[in-house]
């Protein structure tokens, strides 16, 4: 029985190793190229599954542009030149970090409008709730509530 | 201003809901590519039936056609072929952009072409055969430049070789009559 089970396991790892063999195995010049790969696949977006970055999914167009990707990088593109040469082909989608123009305008305004809003309404209750304290009404319910507790001290033997 | 702010909550909560209902509507995969009224990029690639011609962008302008990605591999294209050949019958011009699928040197046998257009003659036997002729994207290059994120997927491109609209999924009837027909009939016009 042990014996099975070791040669199971043996059998297991031996396509385990196979499995890591058969993954992507890049060369890169320099370490900043490297970098620059990881960073750019960890940031692109993979056009056909959701919420997915290129580096993590297999599906084939994925595959597709981690290798143009590497291309590009060996080719010695920048950062900047790799994003727009995937944003011009799958649009703005394709980066995870949406540009700031009129559709996205929202994203960075509504937060901000919100936070204005609720100091707008706080500072609008503040100057209603002041003013209340003053008031003639109110100064008669303390005069009468002071007599209240006046008598029932009173009352006491 | 007391009032207002009493219906404010309900009016938040109706705001917030109706956009989360025009989500559970929305298909999440619909988005504008990034091609539209641009020119086909450049290629240079091979006929899948006969490779020793070489298509290229300025060979395919004259007339306003359909650009199919597919791949016999792809149940949804096999399944989208018989309404696609209707088309054709109907006058519309469909051209297949071949979308071959990557090879992984160490499980897959190398490409072989003969293998493939023996594999598409059958399927375009079986199904029906839409295409004026295909064009074979072995490298997916084409497509990279056009934004394909998978199969099927169409593009109409007008007489004058720029796209001007994209679909992604099948065509079936009610896809081309609602969405494709009309840009159709419009880039059609001479």
């Amino acid at each position: 029985m042990k014996q099975l089970i070791t040669s199971i396991l043996s059998l297991l790892l031996l396509f385990g190793a196979t499995l890591l063999q058969a993954d992507e195995i890049l060369s890169f010049d320099n370490e900043a190229e490297r970098q620059l790969y990881q960073q750019l696949t960890a940031e692109l977006r993979c056009p056909q599954c959701q919420n997915q970055n290129i580096a993590d999914s297999n599906a084939i167009v994925a595959v597709d542009m981690r290798q143009k990707t590497y291309q590009l990088v060996r080719e010695g593109h920048d950062r900047a030149q790799v994003l727009d040469y995937m944003k011009n082909r799958y649009g703005d989608f394709v980066h995870y970090q949406p540009p700031f123009n009129r559709y996205t305008l929202w994203l960075w305004l509504a937060p901000l409008l919100l936070l204005t809003g609720l100091a707008g309404v706080g500072l609008y209750r503040r100057k209603q709730q002041l003013p209340l304290a003053n008031d003639t009404q109110q100064q008669g319910l303390d005069t009468e509530l002071d007599q209240l507790i006046e008598r029932y001290r009173s009352k006491k033997p | 201003m007391r009032k207002v702010l009493f219906y404010a909550p309900l009016a938040l909560f109706l705001v917030l809901a109706l956009f989360l209902l025009s989500g559970l509507f929305s298909d999440p995969r619909e988005r504008e590519s990034a091609s539209l009224n641009k020119a086909l990029p450049d290629f240079a690639l091979a006929d899948l039936m006969q490779p020793q011609h070489i298509w290229t962008a300025e060979q395919l302008k004259g007339q306003t056609f359909l650009l199919n990605v597919w791949g016999t591999w792809c149940p949804t294209c096999n399944a989208e072929l018989g309404y696609l050949s209707e088309l054709r019958a109907m006058g519309v011009k469909i051209v297949g952009l071949y979308y071959e699928l990557p090879r992984d040197p160490a499980f897959d046998a190398p490409f072989d072409l003969a293998v493939l257009q023996q594999d598409v003659t059958q399927k375009l036997a079986q199904h029906g055969d839409p295409y004026q002729f295909n064009i074979l994207d072995l490298e997916r290059s084409l497509a990279l430049d056009l934004g394909v994120s998978g199969a099927p997927e169409t593009f109409i491109v007008d007489a004058d070789g720029i796209v001007r609209a994209h679909h992604i999924g099948d065509i079936n009837p009610q896809v081309w009559r609602t969405k494709l027909a009309p840009l159709y009939q419009q880039w059609s016009q001479p």
